[in-house]
């Protein structure tokens, strides 16, 4: 299951990746799929888990400069085979069966895809189509971007961690949507990324982030990272604003979106003091 | 950071990312003001001139100028001597008052890291149950340069 979960793990982020660099009708479909192999990766987790397997989110460095968009595919549907015949020893049947099923449809679509050039995903030439940005401008929405995409990835693998090791409804519904937040900047910034030609993927967490021991000190400390991240947000603003309007408008609306985080992380640490602590 | 090509490759393919499975030895470079750090595992070999660092990996709780300290570090440091990795460590470290202070606290947290990882692998070649010793870094990436963090502590097993 060990093996299962890791090149799960990596199939989903290298279809994720897929969909940021295509920039015709197969983008969509690449997002979907990549959601689906999103949940067969907390399928497995959960299965891990009732198990009593040990396990991380320790994966392997995943390649992804390609110069056709079916190159990244061909490898796609290899680790879709791999991952078939790995669903082959797993204790569940019944979950083996779905994955697997998704599996062959995934397969057959991603067989058939229209083919496109997607080597401007990785040319690093550093310029948002449309508008024209300063050198100033330009460093600081890389290192933004960098910064930025890998904090979404590293929070969906903490959210989903939690989520995983508890049974508490009221926070899980909280650790959803926060997930589901996440997805949504990861998939703004990465899309960015590609049109800039800086696309990357979001290196490996390590586990002493995810593997959480105390909740409350974590939403404490995510509380002022949040209030930060909101800092970052105005200063792009700012920095963007002179050459901008749309980029102005984006970040300001990304930095109020993390309001709401924010009252979602003080209503879990309020919910978990009172369940944990009296 | 000034950000260049180079960077950029850096940032997009960091090198020697990750963990080494079958390490001889790991070690810690820890900003203390913050929580950030870096580990680094070494894959050692000896020959007729002492040890020479075979393979190196390292991963960071930190940000992204840390990851690219870490990957153009452990690419310099990649196949060479204990001999010359202690001259890396020495031009880093060196090297520090000349850049931003967030530049060189990323660069330090790597430096000593590796220091440690080397320090580690020497140790247990006499005690081959020594801890994965920790160095504190000395640069603060958020203040004043002036204003120094906790003296180099060694805290070893942290």
């Amino acid at each position: 299951m060990k093996t299962l979960l890791i090149k799960t793990h990596e199939v989903w982020l290298e279809m994720l990746m897929a969909a940021f660099m295509s920039q015709s009708e197969n983008k969509q479909v690449l997002f979907h799929f990549s959601e689906i192999l999103f949940r067969h990766f907390t399928w497995i987790e959960n299965e891990m888990i009732v198990h009593g397997e040990a396990y991380d989110y320790d994966r392997d460095m995943i390649p992804i400069k390609v110069e056709r968009l079916s190159e990244i595919l061909q490898h796609t549907i290899k680790h879709l085979n791999e991952i078939d015949l790995q669903l082959l020893s797993s204790p569940d049947k019944a979950l083996s069966h779905r994955i697997s099923s998704d599996i062959r449809y995934m397969r057959e679509v991603l067989g058939k895809m229209k083919d496109e050039n997607v080597n401007s995903a990785f040319d690093m030439r550093r310029t948002f189509p449309g508008v024209p940005l300063s050198q100033e401008a330009t460093d600081a929405l890389t290192i933004f971007l960098f910064e930025e995409s890998y904090k979404e990835y590293e929070l969906i693998m903490i959210y989903n961690y939690l989520k995983a090791h508890s049974k508490d409804a009221y926070m899980n519904r909280i650790f959803e949507i926060l997930i589901e937040e996440s997805f949504f900047h990861l998939k703004s910034f990465g899309d960015m990324m590609a049109k800039m030609g800086i696309l990357a993927v979001p290196r490996i967490v390590h586990k002493e982030l995810y593997q959480v021991t105390d909740v409350v000190d974590f939403l404490s400390k995510g509380i002022d990272e949040e209030l930060a991240a909101k800092e970052e947000c105005k200063k792009l603003s700012r920095a963007v604003a002179r050459d901008s309007r749309e980029l102005e408008s984006f970040f300001d609306f990304i930095n109020n979106q993390e309001n709401y985080h924010i009252s979602l992380m003080k209503e879990a640490l309020v919910h978990y003091t009172k369940e944990h602590h009296g | 950071m000034t950000v260049d090509a180079q960077l950029i490759e850096h940032m997009m393919n960091p090198q020697n990312y990750g963990v080494l499975k079958d390490s001889d030895a790991e070690g810690i470079g820890k900003n203390p003001q913050n929580g950030e750090k870096v580990i680094i595992f070494l894959k050692v070999r000896e020959d007729e001139e002492g040890p020479f660092i075979e393979d190196i990996k390292f991963q960071a709780i930190g940000c992204t100028t840390t990851v690219v300290a870490g990957s153009i570090i452990t690419t310099e440091a990649k196949g060479v001597s204990f001999e010359r990795g202690e001259d890396i460590i020495a031009f880093t470290l060196g090297m520090l008052d000349r850049v931003p202070p967030e530049e060189a606290a990323c660069s330090e947290m790597v430096a000593v890291a590796l220091k440690a990882a080397m320090d580690t692998y020497v140790e247990r070649q006499k005690d081959p149950d020594f801890p994965i010793i920790t160095y504190k870094i000395q640069k603060n990436c958020q203040t004043d340069e002036g204003e120094k963090a906790d003296e180099n502590l060694v805290d070893q097993n942290a």
